[in-house]
Parts: structure tokens; sequence; C-alpha cells
């Protein structure tokens, strides 16, 4: 890797005034290791984000919960009381790579994390999102990429938390030119949509400080399928979250990830689910719809019908033992 | 034929690893954990181009690095490059990072060929890029026929067609491959991570231009090699080279990327097989296409050999009438090596697959179909042990009958490894000690198998010891000359040795200290008449000790997720033999080894290489996935001992039939077979028919 400087900051303020323009932030540094090792970023400035203070907690609620951003994977995973209110959210944190990875990732990281596409991860090819010419999985080896893009590069959003959050509606607060500034899923990622540059939408010296959860959905599931058991990426993951009163959905919103650059969510698919009975039916009717203009490529065809099981599953799981 | 012992004491039991304390605690070297005083770290320069003419290299920017003490080429003149992560160059320097900057200002000069082909299929068309000017990547197939199988299918009650494929698969021991060099003017010592130290000394010698006494080959301890590392290697010569021009000790161990690029392979197939069988369910025609590429070329440095793509058809199986063609495709990828059981795993893979699509077309149980076929007595056997244990019977269900959307299905398949017998020209010596202490010194070396431990047994039997008193000390070219751990031919190589070496033994001991019986509650009494000199004794490979030819039959159980395409081995029966077993907790623990990587076979290694850029996609094990633990069956090792044929290796054999198996039980539990390995999610939902198809925009 390239030399760097290291610092450690305070608080949030020092921080952004330490990354400058050409720093990084270090939490777990799970991925960042990994892209400056590869020599796909430069960062002038390491800065150590791990002793701000107050961001490595979980704050309860009735309307809300808080998540510091310095919360590890693995807090998550054992947090008994997520496990009630946001099951979800601890089935996606303990699928998330290695036991050994979550003792240190962090939910920032997670959220922040860069594509995981091939071409892009790999040191000898100059792709899109590298500023080449081209995005080389279009064409090429795609079986992990998406079916939904907005711009020719087609490598996917992976981060289990963001597509659990997305259901759950929960924002994240980023700390953007001195203000708090308050992303939901969608806005977090969206400029991936457009841009192939670009894994979120977060800018230069943004620092993401917390997640807000709502209490809004009691019921809620995470599954992913990979092709090991573990410690391995999710071919396609999908998050569902509801109210269930009297076996009828409300609120319901149901998020994937893999297989877009953005926590794939189709509002109507939503909205059509509002006040439904949840049964087989309309859990298949809902995956129709949040996967009727699914765009595959060669090798990731196998995806949709993926995706619709998992779509399925996770809403039925939505029903509980009741 | 076998002189072993009858009744024992060790030999046949389960012995914990000698090295155990040693290899927990850290006390172990491994080759990557040498640090000769005043080391360097070396590392290589590999082209980033699949297919290029190197004009010029220039060092000397890299010789500027502060800490880079030395900067060579790997050739002298203009280098044709013929697959990406060819090494170029070479650097030694204090650090790791010192190396890095020192790679990233190498000046290259080169003219880029963007004619190339890394697929197969591609590379077999007319006017594809030739990898070697003038020459066609494939060659015409050589063809081997038997009886006439124009006459034959119109004879068959049943016939089946299959296409089954499998993917070039990568080395990645645990220990990546490398070497520490320290060439002085005394001559060059390699602590090599090794499964041969004999030949990657004479590689070293031959390269370097050395005489062979000059050369020391060192390996205490080493993580693995499973043919990929039987010679001095690129990297071997290179460290050299770089000890030389720097006048200190240089460590080059491979990156776990390098080692995707450039230390072997093994070769993909793609087995076109038509296969009948008469209404009894004999095989009667086999016909049968198969292409593979062992890369550029098959062995570049195979040492052990057995690096090609050819795979034995009809493998197991006796068929009056046969027509078999094969032949290798040549890419810009680097070269195939020998890989565990070089071959067989492909071949197990394919007419293991026909084999049950011939049963189902029969209406017969597969097992049966086998059974029928298969001449071996020792597999007849193992089958009718296999199926008892693992319940063949009570479980088998006709294929895709399994309800639900989880299914579940069985299989089973069979190995074969025509070697796995002893190296005829194995040495070693012992030294006994007046205090009693005894030392076997063989200039063998452990692969990981627990080579030490097989030494102590034998000896500790026939001296009527305990395995702990036997100091045992392998891995070096200074003791007399062992074999390659190749082949699985180690144990029946030294197992031999060390009987005669304690036999010869035995007799100096008991003729020089006047004792009828040494062994045992003797040895210390005699061991002291020895008064001041310690006994040497030589011994050699003996007759009739050991054989060869062992065969194996694994069965597997698999449930099959419909809807997500994940499949979960449950269990996996494997019953195999060796002969006379030696220990029975280090072969057991070979074979344990032997089903896992089978399963890494079976459902999640492959080599992704991109057609436009000609890279390696998955240099890593992010994505050239690897069971984990998790994805890991509970195996049944169920052992036939033989002690009548002596000693035969277990490695391969180990590890042939697993992929057969598990693919047979996926084509059971869902009804329809997945053809090529590995067998993902995505495979499983396409043979299901539940993938759109593919249209181009």
């Amino acid at each position: 890797m390239k030399a760097f400087e290291y610092a450690t900051a305070h608080s949030a303020d020092s921080a952004r005034q330490l990354v400058a323009a050409n720093g990084a932030y270090l939490a777990g540094g799970n991925d960042l290791l990994g892209l400056l090792k590869e020599y796909l970023v430069g960062a002038d400035r390491l800065v150590n984000i791990k002793s701000l203070p107050g961001l490595d907690k979980i704050e309860r609620s009735k309307n809300f919960w808080t998540i510091g951003s310095l919360v590890t994977i693995a807090q998550i995973e054992d947090d008994v009381e997520i496990k009630k209110v946001f099951p979800g959210l601890h089935e996606a944190a303990s699928e998330i790579a290695s036991q050994q990875i979550r003792n240190v990732a962090t939910v920032g990281g997670n959220l922040a994390q860069h594509s995981r596409c091939w071409y892009f991860r790999h040191r000898d090819t100059v792709c899109l999102k590298k500023n080449g010419d081209l995005c080389y999985a279009r064409e090429g080896e795609n079986r992990y990429h998406s079916l939904f893009s907005g711009n020719p590069c087609i490598s996917p959003m992976v981060s289990s938390l963001a597509t659990t959050l997305a259901a759950l509606d929960a924002s994240a607060v980023v700390l953007r030119d001195g203000k708090e500034t308050r992303m939901n899923m969608d806005e977090l990622y969206h400029r991936a949509w457009e841009n192939p540059l670009a894994h979120n939408s977060l800018n230069p010296g943004d620092l993401i400080l917390r997640v807000e959860i709502p209490t809004t959905r009691s019921r809620s599931a995470y599954l992913q399928a990979s092709d090991k058991h573990t410690f391995d990426w999710a071919l396609v993951s999908c998050a569902a979250a509801a109210e269930v009163v009297d076996g009828k959905l409300q609120s319901p919103r149901v998020a994937l990830g893999s297989i877009s650059p953005v926590p794939h969510q189709v509002e109507a698919a939503n909205r059509f689910l509002d006040g439904k009975i949840l049964d087989e039916v309309a859990a298949t009717q809902a995956a129709d719809m949040i996967l009727q203009n699914a765009k595959p490529f060669e090798h990731n065809a196998y995806k949709v019908p993926l995706a619709h099981a998992l779509i399925r599953r996770a809403l039925l799981k939505l029903k509980g033992d009741a | 034929m076998s002189n072993w012992p009858t009744e024992t004491k060790y030999i046949g039991k389960s012995t914990a690893r000698i090295d155990a304390p040693a290899k927990l605690t850290g006390q172990a070297r491994y080759s990557s954990d040498i640090q000769a005083e005043g080391w360097l770290y070396g590392m290589i320069l590999r082209s980033k181009w699949p297919a290029a003419k190197i004009l010029s290299v220039n060092l000397d920017k890299a010789r500027q690095i502060p800490g880079i003490k030395a900067a060579i080429t790997v050739k002298d003149g203009p280098q044709t490059i013929r697959f990406y992560g060819e090494e170029i160059a070479a650097v030694a320097g204090t650090s790791k990072q010192a190396c890095l900057d020192a790679l990233r200002v190498i000046e290259v000069q080169a003219e880029v060929r963007h004619e190339f082909v890394v697929n197969e299929d591609e590379a077999r068309k007319e006017n594809s890029p030739q990898v070697w000017d003038g020459t066609a990547n494939a060659p015409a197939p050589h063809v081997r026929e038997t009886g006439s199988v124009n006459t034959a299918f119109p004879e068959c009650a049943a016939v089946i067609e299959g296409f089954y494929s499998t993917p070039v698969q990568i080395h990645n021991p645990m220990e990546t491959s490398g070497t520490t060099a320290s060439w002085t003017a005394e001559g060059l010592t390699s602590w090599a991570s090794t499964q041969g130290i004999s030949s990657v000394r004479d590689g070293l010698a031959g390269s370097l231009q050395l005489e062979h006494s000059k050369v020391r080959v060192i390996t205490e301890y080493m993580g693995g090699g499973f043919g990929a590392k039987f010679g001095a290697g690129v990297e071997g010569v290179l460290a050299a080279k770089l000890s030389k021009e720097a006048k200190a000790p240089v460590r080059l161990m491979l990156t776990r990327f390098d080692q995707a690029l450039a230390v072997g392979n093994r070769p993909s197939s793609f087995q076109k097989i038509k296969m009948g069988a008469t209404a009894d369910g004999m095989l009667h025609a086999f016909e049968a296409e198969n292409y593979g590429t062992a890369g550029l070329g098959a062995g570049g440095d195979a040492g052990g050999g057995g690096g090609g793509a050819d795979i034995p058809m009809p493998y197991l199986y006796p068929v009056p009438n046969t027509r078999v063609k094969q032949s290798n495709v040549a890419i810009n990828a680097g070269s195939a090596r020998a890989f565990r059981a070089p071959g067989n795993p492909p071949a197990s893979f394919g007419m293991e697959s026909a084999m049950d699509d011939l049963a189902v077309k029969l209406g017969m149980d597969p097992l049966d179909l086998r059974l029928k076929n298969d001449p071996n007595e020792i597999r007849q056997r193992e089958y009718k042990l296999g199926a008892e244990k693992f319940g063949w019977k009570q479980k088998y269900q006709k294929p895709g009958s399994s309800p639900g959307v989880v299914k579940t299905g069985i299989g089973c398949a069979g190995a074969a490894w025509p070697a796995g017998g002893g190296t005829r020209n194995t040495q070693g010596e012992a030294q006994i000690n007046p205090d009693g202490s005894i030392e076997f010194r063989l200039g063998v070396q452990d692969i990981g198998t627990g080579t030490r431990t097989v030494i102590a047994v034998v000896a500790a039997e026939m001296l009527g010891l305990k395995p702990e008193q036997i100091t045992v000390r392998v891995g070096d070219t200074n003791f007399p000359p062992g074999p390659g751990s190749g082949g699985s031919t180690t144990c029946p190589s030294i197992s031999p040795t060390v009987y005669n070496i304690c036999a010869k033994a035995l007799e100096k001991l008991q003729a020089q200290a006047g004792i009828a019986d040494a062994r045992g509650e003797n040895w210390f009494a005699a061991c002291k008449k020895l008064g001041v000199s310690p006994l040497v004794v030589h011994g050699q490979w003996q007759q009739g000790l050991s054989s060869d030819h062992a065969g194996g039959v694994q069965f597997a159980e698999v449930e099959v997720d419909t809807e997500t395409g994940l499949v979960t081995a449950k269990k996996i029966v494997a019953v195999h033999d060796c002969g006379l077993i030696i220990d029975k907790l280090t072969l057991e623990s070979q074979i344990n080894g032997g089903v896992i990587m089978g399963l890494g076979y079976a459902l999640y290694e492959e080599r992704v290489m991109d057609d436009l850029s000609g890279v390696v996609l998955n240099p890593n094990f992010e994505t050239y996935k690897l069971p984990g633990l998790a994805d890991v069956p509970e195996i049944e090792v169920v052992l036939i001992n033989m002690p009548e044929r002596g000693v035969i290796g277990i490695g391969e054999p180990a590890t042939v039939p697993t992929a057969g198996a598990i693919a047979n039980a996926v084509a059971n539990a869902i009804g329809v077979r997945v053809c090529s390995l590995p067998i993902t999610p995505a495979k499983i939902l396409a043979a299901l028919g539940k993938v759109p198809p593919f249209v181009t925009a």
C-alpha cells in the first residue's frame, strides 16, 4: 500500500478535519485495508475513529432505536433485545462474514463498504467503476452481479445490514459539512444507482454517526442464499418487515441485496401488501411485482427465481409462530 | 507375501502424531517460518498481460528504493509472455513494503498482444488466437479403440448420452509455494515448502549449474503440496539468484494471489460420453470424446508428472467395445501440474455420473449396476460393506421422488489408484546410542500426512519400544535419499525401509551386545553394551512389504433446497483399503482430508477466467470458494485392513470418488442431473428449469 499518515480523532468534528480531502476513516478496517493493499484507494491519512465518544452505543426508546456507527456486527448479533425487537437485523448480522470479522466490523463500515465486484477488486482490470471505459461484467463473468441498475455498471450493493435497515425503514445519520443529515437506505445508496464511480451517496469526508430504526414494525426477517453455508457473500439477500395484526400486514416493506447497486425496493409492492392477509398467494404476487423489471445477464438469471423464493420465504416468516 | 508381524502393538492401531505438540505449540518450523540470519523478503513481478512480448525490463528505479538489495529479471533477453501472471522479474529487500514499492517502479517495455484465449471452447476453434505460434491449440485427438462401438450400440437395450464437465481446480494448500534460499560460496541451502526435497535439489542444481553436493534442501515442516510442490519452481530459482546477488538469505513465499496463477492446477475436462448396456445391465459399448486444458501446456514444472488433461476412460469398468478420443487444449493460462490423483477425480465424476444416468434408463438401482460391472473384488466388498453401514437399501428412492421443497438423495462412486506402491531407491539410517536413544534419519519429507509418526510406529513395533521413544529426523537432503511425497507412495516407501533398518539394527546390536533378543525390555541393556560408540545402521526399501493399487468407494447423502439451489452434504461414508494399515489415526485423517477436498471439487471450487482481459478473476478465498467447517458433512471412515497385501498409500484414492458420489446424490434428490462441476445453486436452479432463458438485448 502507499504510505499514509495516521491520526486518532477524539471528536466527530476533529475526525472530519483530520480526514481532510484525501483521508479515510478507519474503524474495523476490513474493507479499507483490502482496498489500500490492492491500491484501489489511496489515502494520505487514515483517521482512527474508534475512540469517537458515543458511537459505540445501542440506545433504545419507545419509537426508535439508535445504533452507533462504531457498534460491531457481533454486538448486534449478540444483543438479546435486538433479537426480540428486530429479529431480521439479528439474522442479517449473524450471516455476515465470519465471527472474527464480525468481532471488529462496524455498522458504519458495513454500510459504507465498496463494491465486491471481482472486476472492481482486481488489481489489473480497469473497469468503469475505476474510471475505465467499460463494465467488464456486462459481457463477462456476471454470475454475482445485478439484475437492476440505473447505469452501465452492474456491481451490486452487498451490505446485509443496509438490506435489512431498508426493510425496517431506518435512516443513517451522516455528519456532512458540519451538520447532521438523515438519509434513508435508498438515499444512502442512490448515487450508485446512477453513477458507476459511486459505491454509495457519501461525499468525501462524510461520516456515518448512527442509524435510527423505527419500532413501527415488530416483525422482521432476513434471509440470504449463498454458494456456501457460512462465510460467503449472498447471491441474493432479502429482508422483510411489517406489523402483523389479525394476520394482516401493516406498513410492510421488502428489500433485497446483491441484485442492484442499491437496496432493491419496489414501493408498489409494499403498497400492494399493505393490509393483505399474509399468505403464499400475496407473497407470490409481491415477489412478481418486485422482480418484474429484472434484466438478467448471461450468467445471473438464476437470481430471479432465487430472489422470488427468498421474498416469499421472508414474507411468510413474518407470520412467526403465531 | 507380507512379512509384517501379525500380532502388533502399534501397527494398525491409532497413534497420535508424535509431532502434534510441536505443531500445536508453534514449535514446528514450517518453510514459511524460517528466519535465516539477515534474511530479506523476496517478491515477484508478474505479467499483467495474458500475451505479450517483453522487450526490455529496467530495474534501475527498483534498486533505488530504500531497503532493496537485489533485483533480477527472469530472462536475460526478450521474453514471450503466454499467460497472465507469468514471472518477469524479482526483487529482494528488507521489508515487504520495500519490495512492493520496488515492483511498482520496474519499467517494462512490452508489445502487448491483444490476441489471446482463455476459454477451452474458444481455443478449439480454427480461427482462435494461438497460444504457441504456428501450433494449433488443440491438436487432433488421439483415439483408442477396442471392439466395435458401431456394431455394439445397436445391440444395447439402453443407451445414454451425456456431457459432463469439470473446471480447472487451483492448487491451494494452506502454505503457499516458496522457499528461503541462502546462496554463499559454500553452496546453496533452500528451505523449501516442498513435497520432494530430492527433486528440488536436482532442479536447483540443474537450473543454477551447481553440483548436487553443493545444494542442500531442508523441509522441516510444510503446509501441504498435493502435487504442486515437487520442483524448485520459478520462485525457488529466483530466490536463489536473489540471494546470490544480495549476499543474504531471501525468503520468497508466494502470496495467495500468486498461487492462483502460476504454480499449477488440475486440468479441466469436457467429457462427451455415450454408453450402452444390454438388458441385464452389462456395459456393452462406450464412446467418449474428452478435451480439457492444462493451461499453456501440461507439466511446465511437473516433477511428479501427470499434469496433462487426459483422463482414464471408461475408468473402473471393462467395456468390450470402446472408442475414446482425447485432446489437450492450450489456453493462455498457467500450466497444470500433478494434482492429487491426476486424471482420476474428473474421470470418476464423468463415468460415475454416466453410470447413474444409465441405471435410471435401465430402471436399475445404481449400486446394483456397479456390482454387476465392477470386476474388482475389493471394491465389491467395499460396496457391500459401505451399503450396509450407509443404509443404502433403506435410503434409496427413485430419482426426484423425495417429497417437499428440500429434497434428499443418495449416491455412490468408486475409485482406483494404480500407483501407491513403494519407491525402490528409498534409503535411511538409524543411529542407536549407548543410552538407548535412537534416531532415524530419512531424506523423505512430511507433506503433512504424518510421515514422522509412521516411521516411529514401524520402528516402535519392530524394536519393542514406544513411538515417543523414537526420534525421527526427515526433510534434509543430507540424509539418505528418500522418495517424493506424491502418488500415494510415501508410506509404502518408508515403512519397508524402516523395517529393513530395524531388522539390520537388531541383528548388529544383538551380535555386538551378545544378547539373543535386544527388543523391548532388553533394549537398554543391549545398547549399554555398545560402550561409547553409537551404532549407525543403513537400510533400504525391501521387497515383500508393500504393494500398490488401492481402491475405495464412497457413499453420499445430500439435501437440496430446490428453491435456493443450496446443496447440503449430510453424510459421507468412505470405505477404503490400503493394504496393511500402519497408523489408523493418520490414515483416517488423510481420508477425511480427501473427502473434504472432493467436496470442494464437487460443490465450490472453480478457477474463473475473464475472456476479455485474460485475468484470473478469483485469485483469493473470497471468490475461489473452499469448503468451510459448516459445509463439511459427517464423515464415516470404514477401513478394510489387508495385512497380506503389505503397505499401500491412501492419499489419492481418498479424494477420487467424492465428487461423483455427491453429484449422483444430487441427481437422485432432484431427479435431473447437474452435469458440470462445481454444482452451484445457479446450476441447480437451471437444471430444475427455473431460470428464465437469457435473451441478448
